[in-house]
């Protein structure tokens, strides 16, 4: 009896370590811990033995049971720990290989630079508002103060439509529109396009892009202006950005001023882009002309304003380095792409 | 803290609305966070005495009283509360009174008649008591209603006071405020300071050995008081503000506590020892506690304290934690005839240390951890001894014992007006101004070019800046007086905007190149899409001075500039291409000029790019579809319709368009070779397709501008998935078979998917293999497999009764 239990724990032990799989170690367990197995055997035989050895011989075949049970269990895990390490194995790839990128689109540059300045003055509590392309006179002139015989409103100056319209030339037409249905006070600019008779050249294009702000509170004063001013460049153009204003003149604002910013090329110290003035003009502003204010029903002795705008393309090609306005209507993707990183 | 708006009416009158009462007090910063409503009492609730009382037979807890209600005969009344006992002035609820739902009736209890009901204070809404029948005082007279005996109907509110305002915590100090917000007189118990016999046998030996902890110790002897139940209004007054009363002493304290906000204590005089043998005099020892020292709380609780604890101690052992609770050994009861009144005020950092540690909270601490002002002291006492001897009679010995060493000169501050305006927004008069501030005691003593001066009563510990005025003054002139300046004023459409940026998003995302063109358009360009003059002729607008004939026309449609931007970068070597443009078309509607916002997108070549471990696709019409029901999905745009977009240069077949209500949202399409060459693209060479795809941004913005995410519970069973495949006929679009199924059961079946179609030869001609994959989900139980396979059975019913098919 005592060889045959020895003889069983060593086959036992032998098959348990040659398991190689969970479903070896499935059968190794039915085959010696099993209904049929070796060691229920072993129970079976314990009746034949003189009663004084039965207690101690079933202490042994007990002992096996949990001794087996504890090498299965080993196995078991060493098993399963062999499968994590070889699902963890290397796959040696050759990580030079270049991995599978999502397409990359891009914003067209007008877009991106007409965001960035949304953001900016949307920061600065100003709202977006905007009006038709296609306008009257009274929007578009009349109600900007602009004399009849003004040259602006010449066939060489401004497309008109056979209709007797006529394409804005500016976005103050919004300006014009906003404070016609909303009392200050206000706070607004105006993204859109805008026409004039220019031909195509590296600075001019017949269609062009404008952003306008107008402020109308009370105790605005040309400060604010500047102050507006100001941020809006260090917001747009870097931290070091000076801006400054000099006497101008509009018909719809008075004062009237031409804002510049250092140059964005050289800092301000001189360049070509310059002409060696360290400074680049941006665009026109002013305080709203009371003339202006009276003809939307707003009471200049109470309300002030002050109005300011740019082109986005020229600020787009100063940003970005683009030499010619053209470009950026030609809507080729080798000039496009390479706005991909602006558009995330 | 909790207060009765009744006994608020006592010290200044109240709006006659509680609405009004409580948008006062939360609107000058004094949080009105609970209300809870005592309505009036039907007169048949009146006062009774209980003349005589036998037990009910039969029963443990039943009593048969003979009750005295004032009329000509005694009524009996059978009654279980445990506290019914003859001589007791309790409430009386006549048959025929309703209390809540219930109405009194005679009733026969254990064969006992009884003609109406004793009632306890939750019986009559006055408060959760239930433990017995109500207790009025013994000299109630009977017959009288029992509105009058509780002050009812009343309001019990409860405030949340911040903790810089330790002068709100009592009734006066909420009736100052009011009185300050509402311009209206403080009714304040007037209070005087009366002097006790010289010739007198009390004495006691005041010592205050910390008077850091310890900021000011008042003690007022008293000899001869009867201690015994408290008169009515007060016993109604504790009621109100939660307490249970107790005798009339211990009344009083916690009556002046809720009345002034400065809590007080009572000592048996007898029971406090002097410091030595030598001594004859009792000892009040205000002290660090011993470390280990123990104390046995008059809740019942044994605390042992440590030296961080401020006791208040005879001349042996601690008689009250400082602040907090008094002890049982010095408490007062029905022997006691001479007691030490103490009126004191203790460092708020103490008493919230001590409160906190022993985890025990009262009344005394909750307004001891706020920090008092010590100049209250000697008034509360004072009030409190007028009330002791109106109630409990006996007579006041010596003067007022009084520990007090810092006696600062009360505060002046300036103010200066126009501080007011620009700090607060509008201008104050300075009329105005003294009017609010001295209704608080802040007088103006002096006005000066710097500014007006006021001198701060003690008590508003929390003024010690100018800053701190004009914040009182905008509080009381209410912050609804401040203008507001809205410059932001909705001119801006920002749902419209949003949309936008989401759109163009969209297509960056899709790996789009957006372009933008000008606005003018060549009329021969529409010819070249296949639209007819006689088509065209009248939406255009026309320019006077175009600069030349191929922009002689504001644009009708963005599609031909982008077809020449296609040329343009195919001419360039660029074979995969996608371009789009968001930009507005020009129509004259029959006289009337419509400016739209569209979007046009052009695409040919790869959908993705190049791979070296997978190939792309080419750009075709499950690409374009995808993308155009992705964007649609993710917006939640509500489509009533798909159909054919038919247009000359698209190709019949390949082509979509989804509508809401007739009009166009979005729609695809293939380019026709035609109209490809027309804008020399050879496609024969390419050998690639062009997809159109054309969307309604304004239509877009305008159909999602009130959709709004509303966060679903997350289910809380499981979802089952089932797989479902079939042979029908090619003629049912996928769609009709998706929303039948759908039918079935619209609550059970949260999607339906398509995850393999299959047409081939052992499919018969005309027909196709549809695989579907349904997921399943019950919000309310768990779908059980027999309920799945029972929905699955309706399914495939639904579909071969449906289309005439043969389930697999």
């Amino acid at each position: 009896m005592q060889d045959q239990l020895r003889e069983a724990a060593r086959q036992a032990q032998t098959a348990i370590a040659a398991c190689q799989t969970n479903n070896d170690i499935l059968n190794a367990r039915a085959q010696f811990l099993g209904k049929k197995s070796l060691v229920n055997s072993l129970y079976s035989k314990l009746k034949d033995l003189p009663d004084a050895e039965k207690p101690a011989f079933g202490q042994l075949i007990n002992d096996l049971r949990s001794e087996l049970e504890k090498l299965l269990a080993q196995r078991e895990k060493e098993l399963k720990e062999q499968q994590r390490l070889q699902q963890d194995a290397s796959k040696a790839q050759d990580l030079s290989l270049p991995g599978i990128m999502p397409g990359r689109g891009s914003l067209h540059p007008l877009t991106v630079v007409r965001r960035e300045i949304e953001d900016i003055f949307m920061a600065m509590g100003f709202e977006i508002a905007e009006g038709p392309d296609i306008e009257d006179e009274f929007h578009n002139f009349d109600a900007l103060n602009t004399p009849q015989d003004h040259p602006s409103r010449n066939l060489a100056d401004t497309f008109y439509l056979e209709n007797g319209l006529l394409l804005r030339t500016q976005t103050s037409t919004v300006q014009v529109r906003t404070m016609e249905s909303f009392a200050p006070p206000i706070r607004i600019i105006s993204p859109g396009r805008c026409y004039r008779n220019d031909k195509p050249d590296p600075s001019h294009s017949p269609v062009f892009h404008q952003v306008e702000a107008l402020a109308v509170d009370k105790h605005l004063s040309m400060a604010d202006l500047k102050d507006t001013l100001q941020n809006f460049a260090r917001l747009m153009f870097g931290a070091g950005m000076k801006s400054r204003i000099r006497p101008h003149f509009f018909p719809f604002t008075e004062p009237s001023a031409e804002m510049d910013i250092s140059c964005v090329s050289c800092g301000g110290h001189g360049c070509r882009i310059c002409k060696n003035s360290g400074w680049l003009e941006l665009g026109g502003a002013g305080m709203v002309d009371p003339a202006v204010l009276k003809t939307l029903g707003i009471d200049p002795e109470i309300w002030s304003g002050f109005a300011l705008g740019m082109g986005i393309e020229r600020i787009a090609m100063l940003k970005y380095n683009i030499p010619d306005m053209r470009i950026l209507f030609e809507n080729d993707v080798r000039a496009l792409r390479q706005f991909s990183g602006e558009s995330l | 803290m909790i207060i009765s708006s009744r006994i608020l009416g006592h010290y200044i009158d109240l709006p006659a609305e509680l609405e009004q009462l409580v948008h006062t007090l939360t609107f000058s910063g004094i949080e009105v966070e609970a209300i809870k409503e005592i309505p009036e009492l039907p007169p048949t609730v009146i006062s009774a005495r209980i003349i005589s009382t036998e037990p009910v037979p039969d029963s443990n807890h039943l009593t048969k009283c003979m009750v005295d209600h004032g009329g000509p005969e005694p009524i009996q009344v059978v009654c279980g509360a445990p506290n019914c006992r003859e001589g007791l002035v309790s409430a009386l609820a006549l048959p025929g009174t309703k209390l809540g739902d219930f109405t009194i009736k005679p009733t026969k209890l254990r064969g006992v008649e009884s003609f109406g009901m004793l009632a306890s204070e939750r019986e009559m809404g006055i408060s959760d008591n239930h433990a017995g029948i109500v207790e009025f005082a013994a000299d109630t007279p009977v017959g009288i209603s029992v509105n009058e005996l509780y002050e009812l109907p009343d309001a019990i509110l409860e405030l949340e006071i911040t903790p810089n305002r330790p002068d709100l915590l009592g009734y006066v100090g909420i009736a100052r405020d009011l009185s300050a917000s509402l311009n209206l007189p403080l009714k304040e118990p007037v209070i005087q300071k009366l002097e006790g016999e010289k010739q007198c046998d009390m004495g006691l030996k005041l010592v205050v050995e910390d008077p850091e902890k310890c900021l000011r110790y008042t003690a007022r002897l008293m000899e001869g008081v009867t201690v015994k139940e408290s008169p009515q209004w007060l016993k109604t007054a504790l009621i109100k503000s939660g307490l249970r009363p107790i005798n009339n002493i211990v009344d009083v304290t916690n009556f002046v506590m809720f009345e002034l906000g400065q809590p007080l204590h009572a000592f048996n005089y007898e029971k406090l020892r002097p410091l030595s043998l030598q001594d004859v005099q009792p000892a009040i020892v205000v002290r660090k506690a011993r470390a280990g020292e123990k104390f046995e709380a008059l809740d019942g609780k044994s605390l042992e304290l440590d030296e961080a604890d401020l006791v208040i101690a005879d001349g042996q052992e601690a008689s009250a934690l400082a602040g907090v609770i008094g002890g049982m050994a010095s408490s007062i009861d029905e022997n006691t005839h001479r007691i030490v009144l103490e009126s004191a005020c203790f460092q708020s950092t103490t008493v919230r240390a001590s409160s906190t540690k022993h985890k025990v909270s009262t009344d005394s601490s909750y307004r001891f951890e706020r920090q008092l002002s010590p100049f209250a002291a000697e008034t509360v006492s004072h009030r409190a001894v007028e009330l002791i001897l109106e109630t409990a009679g006996g007579k006041l010995c010596g003067d007022l014992y009084d520990a007090f060493e810092q006696v600062p000169e009360p505060l002046r501050l300036t103010l200066r007006p126009q501080r007011f305006e620009e700090l607060i927004g509008y201008r104050l008069s300075p009329q105005e101004i003294t009017r609010y501030l001295e209704a608080l005691d802040c007088k103006l003593v002096q006005e000066n070019p710097d500014g007006m001066v006021f001198q701060i009563p003690h008590r508003r510990v929390d003024l010690t800046r100018e800053a701190d005025l004009l914040e009182e003054l905008a509080r009381l002139a209410g912050y609804d007086r401040i203008p507001s300046r809205t410059s932001i004023s909705g001119i801006m459409d920002r749902h419209a905007f949003k949309n936008r940026r989401k759109i163009e998003d969209w297509f960056v995302q899709a790996a789009f190149h957006e372009a933008l063109n000008f606005s003018f358009s060549d009329p021969a360009q529409y010819e070249a899409l296949g639209l007819s003059t006689a088509d065209v002729q009248d939406r255009l607008l026309k320019l006077v001075n175009p600069q030349s004939s191929n922009q002689s026309v504001m644009r009708i449609s963005l599609l031909p500039q982008l077809l020449e931007n296609l040329r343009h970068n195919l001419h360039h070597g660029e074979r995969d291409l996608k371009l789009m443009e968001i930009g507005k078309i020009y129509c004259n509607v029959k006289g009337k000029i419509e400016e739209k916002l569209v979007l046009t997108a052009v695409m040919t070549g790869k959908a993705q790019a190049e791979h070296w471990l997978q190939k792309s696709e080419a750009v075709g019409l499950w690409y374009v579809k995808g993308l155009v029901e992705g964007l649609l999905q993710s917006m939640g745009l509500p489509i009533t319709e798909t159909k054919e977009h038919s247009q000359p240069w698209l190709a019949p077949g390949d082509n979509l368009a989804w509508l809401n209500n007739g009009r166009i949202c979005a729609s695809f399409g293939r380019l026709k070779t035609q109209t490809a060459e027309n804008f020399d693209i050879d496609l024969g060479i390419l050998k690639q397709e062009i997809w159109v795809l054309e969307l309604d941004i304004d239509l877009i913005a305008e159909l999602t501008r009130d959709r709004e995410t509303v966060f679903r519970d997350l289910p809380r069973y499981p979802a089952v998935t089932r797989d479902l495949s079939f042979v029908i006929q090619t003629s049912v679009p996928y769609s009709q078979i998706r929303e039948a199924i759908q039918a079935v059961a619209p609550e059970l079946i949260s999607e339906v998917q398509i995850f393999d179609q299959y047409l081939g030869e052992s499919i018969p001609q005309g027909f196709r293999s549809v695989s579907l994959r349904l997921k399943l989900l019950d919000r309310e139980k768990t779908l059980t497999d027999e309920r799945v396979d029972e929905l699955l059975a309706s399914v495939r019913e639904m579909l071969s009764r449906t289309w005439q098919i043969k389930m697999r």
